[in-house]
């Protein structure tokens, strides 16, 4: 038997903020205090006061954060698997409301993935993996895989074989997400002003960048930033209290296939699947209601692959809803209206920018972002949030919906 | 030329498997109750998550489940790059990493998801050998 149905809704999000600088700040910085200023930020916003706070929700810091903003929490998360953590956060913060534990729940985020290079990480960072020790590291060390887009190749090969698609229709999600990217100003790749490779790309574009990892080039790839990002979770009394809108937490789902690669039994499948029946299941929605996704985009196959799996196209078409336009400004189902992981924003976990988003474009404040920096509003009232963390390892899924 | 890649320090857990990697036998974890085996070696088996376990040996014989060809890499691996990585289906059962040889990493369209390929050992220091998989004929 599931959770009872009363959890739905039984919390929203409040409020949703950034750190003052993503991206590729000038002068590097800690990931602690990108964490502190998405805090501060995130705070401002709502007028709930830091020491509301009385659940606290990172990957790997949350002592750490709790101890520096002097609160003493009833309600500690630490949970760090990969990107979605912050969507499994949102699960997890939505039950500790449900069940009476805490009233104002934080999930925060700080990550200097581009400042890292010269300062190391300050702080925090890393998901479980077991350590060198492990024997599935022992197993996979010798092979010469080398980070993310090394492991996430074998699954779009994989699906290529499958399914009979190409390298070239996943280079329309590089495309159309860059067009989103073209819309928001705070995205690295927005114009030839935020970055020398900025603007519109074409599919030529992609297929000749430099390769990385066949089939993947440089332009199948997420960017490697900084950015810090804090959203406020309330239960409803709260939620209506105060000056912002709510956006309400409908369904919340998690799950996971694997921790290494050798264990995805199905390179065409994740666990995104399992995570996104439950949130629907307990929004008491599907897919054909959802007006916009939010489906982390680490690499061009993730997000074509978890559309699949969240049931927004069939088996083995993910990858069309971006080529024949469908996911773009002016689509049926607009998707990554940020810009993506591929071309706004993508630290090493990317959940928090896909909370941020979703805040924004439900409480019709995508215009205004944070900082009075424009974003790309939609009119959509539902929005399906998917993250995807380690080797397309571990999902968390959210069914978000509007006020109005 | 010495080995110069990444080798791996073993564990009591998985010592069965580069005892036979030194001798070249493709050595597997196979529970002593479900009768299945699995890859990585487990402390319990992840099919009936019984706490006996024992060795056999592969028969060295698989087929490739799919496959990337790395252009970045790093130590010794990013001189040989480009190079073919792959994940094998054993005819045991479960599924290997490795890095696939007899193929040609600049042509990945003449690779085939499916292929028959069979285990071999490189010596990597006086104690380790790593298991390769080389692409043999149907």
């Amino acid at each position: 038997m599931g959770v009872s149905s009363g959890v739905s809704k039984a919390a929203a999000i409040v409020g949703a903020a950034e750190s003052n600088e993503i991206g590729y700040p000038e002068a590097p910085r800690t990931s602690l205090e990108l964490h502190m200023e998405a805090i501060k930020n995130v705070s401002n916003q709502t007028g709930i006061p830091i020491s509301a706070i009385d659940g606290v929700f990172s990957a790997g810091m949350s002592s750490e954060i709790a101890e520096h903003l002097g609160l003493h929490p009833k309600y500690i998360d630490t949970t760090s698997v990969g990107g979605c953590s912050f969507e499994i956060h949102v699960h997890h913060a939505l039950l500790a409301i449900y069940a009476g534990v805490i009233d104002v729940a934080l999930v925060t985020h700080g990550e200097n993935g581009w400042s890292a290079r010269r300062i190391g990480r300050g702080g925090g960072g890393g998901y479980g993996g077991g350590g060198a020790s492990s024997p599935s590291a022992q197993m996979s060390m010798p092979y010469g895989l080398s980070g993310a887009p090394s492991n996430y190749s074998h699954a779009m090969v994989r699906h290529n074989h499958v399914y009979g698609s190409t390298p070239e229709d996943f280079a329309h999600v590089a495309v159309v997400t860059r067009e989103w990217a073209t819309l928001n100003p705070r995205a690295v790749m927005h114009s030839k002003e935020t970055h020398e490779f900025g603007g519109p790309i074409t599919v030529d574009d992609v297929n000749n960048a430099r390769m990385i990892s066949w089939p993947l080039t440089m332009l199948h790839c997420c960017l490697v930033t900084d950015h810090g990002g804090a959203v406020l979770i309330a239960r409803p009394e709260i939620a209506r209290s105060i000056k912002t809108n709510p956006v309400w937490i409908a369904g919340a789902g998690e799950n996971m296939s694997h921790s290494n690669m050798l264990e995805m039994g199905d390179f065409t499948a994740t666990s995104a699947f399992a995570s996104s029946q439950a949130a629907y299941e307990m929004a008491g929605l599907g897919p054909r209601d959802m007006e916009l996704a939010l489906l982390y985009d680490s690499f061009t196959i993730t997000p074509a692959l978890t559309a699949e799996m969240v049931g927004l196209a069939p088996r083995g078409k993910g990858h069309l809803l971006w080529k024949e336009g469908h996911a773009a400004p002016g689509g049926r189902l607009p998707m990554n209206t940020n810009g993506g992981g591929l071309s706004f924003n993508h630290s090493g976990m990317y959940g928090m920018q896909l909370l941020v988003e979703a805040y924004r474009q439900l409480s019709r404040t995508a215009e205004d972002g944070v900082n009075g920096i424009r974003g790309k509003q939609t009119s959509a009232r539902t929005c399906v949030v998917n993250g995807t963390g380690g080797s397309l390892s571990t999902t968390g899924t959210l069914v978000l919906v509007s006020d109005d | 030329m010495a080995y110069n890649k990444p080798i791996p320090t073993p564990s009591s857990l998985t010592q069965p498997f580069f005892d036979g990697a030194k001798e070249g036998k493709l050595m597997l974890p196979r529970c002593q109750d479900c009768n299945r085996v699995h890859w990585y070696p487990r402390h319990i088996c992840p099919f009936c998550h019984s706490d006996s376990i024992g060795w056999i040996e592969g028969s060295g014989e698989g087929r490739v489940h799919t496959f990337a060809v790395q252009y970045r890499a790093f130590g010794g691996w990013g001189q040989e790059a480009p190079f073919v990585t792959a994940y094998i289906d054993l005819n045991e059962g479960d599924r290997m990493l490795t890095v696939l040889r007899g193929v040609d990493a600049n042509d990945p369209g003449s690779i085939r998801i499916g292929s028959r390929v069979r285990v071999e050992f490189e010596q990597a220091s006086e104690d380790i050998s790593i298991a390769f998989w080389r692409v043999v004929e149907e």
